[in-house]
């Protein structure tokens, strides 16, 4: 319930290469992360990208969005109580749920999350610079297998 | 990995502390200058580009365009200033899409400051934001850390120091538009001749309330001379050793030759510059 608006300067010291997580690592060192199926960086256990460096700002950057967005429903809460942070999340929710599309497609654009998160009249450089331009899109069916959670069966 | 990219970080940290040394800190320079006047702003700056001791560009331009009557001088990392101003120029248009409004130079002062503070002071980018709107005339000027300063005169860069002082012993309240100007320039061409990381030429850009006029190179007191002697060699001075002609029969052994008419498809070979 803490009324931040920067993260705190605590980040990370140490970092990892090899993923602790459930997904499943490349098929000839399963405790690797793979890096040619997905991403360059690996994903932690709570599904955001695990920092790659010990780079203060990193770890800034990465909390940004949602120390803003916390800070937000706090102030929300305090004044309306905690029915108006709720209801946005369960609209948000509802939006991001409905706003799927296959990566092969292009990926969805985000426009309902993007409106009620107050974000759908300003670009970033994360819009500019998406860090996906040598990859190639996943295919759908690794995409439906991960979006499913087949690797943990 | 989208927006910066970290993943090197790491490595190089591993590398110093094996005894490989960091990089050098960059020492950037620039003079650009903001000044109001009745009725308006005008911004300047010089138009050189270092990279360490050496001039990498002579005739740069330093001053960017944010909306039609916000301009914005740059200094610190060239690329930095220039994605920045690019960035929250797109920003701004965006929200005056969305407000229905002309944007204001505030608004683009705060994106500006708060866009550069969320990235503690990584992105050099030190700027003089100048601007008319419905409220009034605005002049500010944006640390990299995202600091602000709203003042009559504004200068930034290596050579604020010698162009603030032509601020500081000439300004006056209620100048007319070409006292400011002629202030500006003279502020700029003070650090044009007194930094060493500034000079060449004088960029103006003037916003009133009508418009924004840019004025690229407004002062060049920086010409280059004519060479007394030219290097050029007459042809043949070269000898020819010896020589060897090779028939088109000969050639369509190894390669396919075709025959080019005069009119049509022409091949455009690129012509080399000669430095005269």
């Amino acid at each position: 319930m803490s009324l931040r608006f920067v993260p705190s300067s605590a980040h990370s010291t140490t970092t990892t290469n090899t993923s602790s997580t459930t997904t499943k690592g490349a098929p000839s060192a399963p405790g690797l992360h793979d890096t040619l199926r997905s991403s360059l960086t690996s994903t932690s256990s709570n599904g955001t990208p695990a920092p790659v460096s010990t780079h203060p700002l990193e770890s800034r950057l990465a909390q940004w969005q949602a120390t803003q967005e916390s800070l937000k429903m706090n102030m929300l809460r305090r004044n309306f109580g905690i029915a108006e942070p709720v209801r946005r999340g369960m609209e948000a929710k509802i939006c991001k749920e409905g706003e799927w599309r296959p990566a092969c497609l292009g990926g969805s654009a985000n426009v309902g999350g993007e409106v009620l998160a107050g974000r759908d009249t300003e670009i970033s450089w994360e819009d500019v610079y998406r860090g996906d331009e040598s990859r190639e899109a996943t295919d759908f069916h690794t995409e439906m297998e991960g979006k499913v959670g087949m690797e943990r069966w | 990995m989208p927006g910066f990219d970290f993943s090197n970080y790491n490595r190089n940290a591993a590398l110093h502390a094996q005894g490989v040394p960091l990089p050098k800190a960059t020492s950037t320079g620039t003079t650009i200058v903001g000044c109001m006047f009745d009725g308006g702003v005008v911004i300047a700056a010089d138009t050189r580009a270092t990279s360490g001791p050496i001039v990498a560009d002579k005739n740069c331009e330093k001053l960017h365009y944010i909306a039609p009557q916000i301009w914005c001088a740059g200094a610190g990392t060239a690329a930095d200033t220039e994605f920045t101003t690019a960035i929250i120029s797109s920003n701004l248009e965006l929200h005056a899409l969305s407000t229905g409004r002309k944007p204001r130079v505030v608004t683009c002062m705060t994106m500006l400051k708060q866009h550069l503070f969320r990235y503690q002071g990584h992105i050099g980018a030190y700027l003089v934001v100048a601007g008319v709107d419905p409220t009034g005339v605005g002049l500010y000027t944006v640390h990299a850390h995202g600091s602000t300063d709203k003042l009559p005169y504004v200068t930034m860069g290596s050579g604020s120091l010698a162009a603030m002082a032509i601020f500081e012993t000439q300004w006056k309240q209620k100048m007319t538009r070409e006292e400011a100007i002629k202030l500006a320039s003279d502020a700029i061409q003070a650090g044009i001749f007194n930094d060493l990381g500034s000079g060449s030429n004088v960029d103006v850009c003037v916003i009133t309330e009508e418009k924004a006029s840019l004025m690229r190179n407004y002062i060049r007191p920086n010409q280059r001379e004519v060479k007394q002697k030219d290097y050029k060699f007459k042809r043949g001075t070269t000898a020819v050793l010896n020589e060897k002609v090779i028939t088109r029969e000969e050639i369509s052994k190894y390669v396919t030759v075709h025959e080019l008419s005069s009119d049509d498809d022409v091949v455009v070979v690129e012509k080399m510059d000669i430095d005269a």
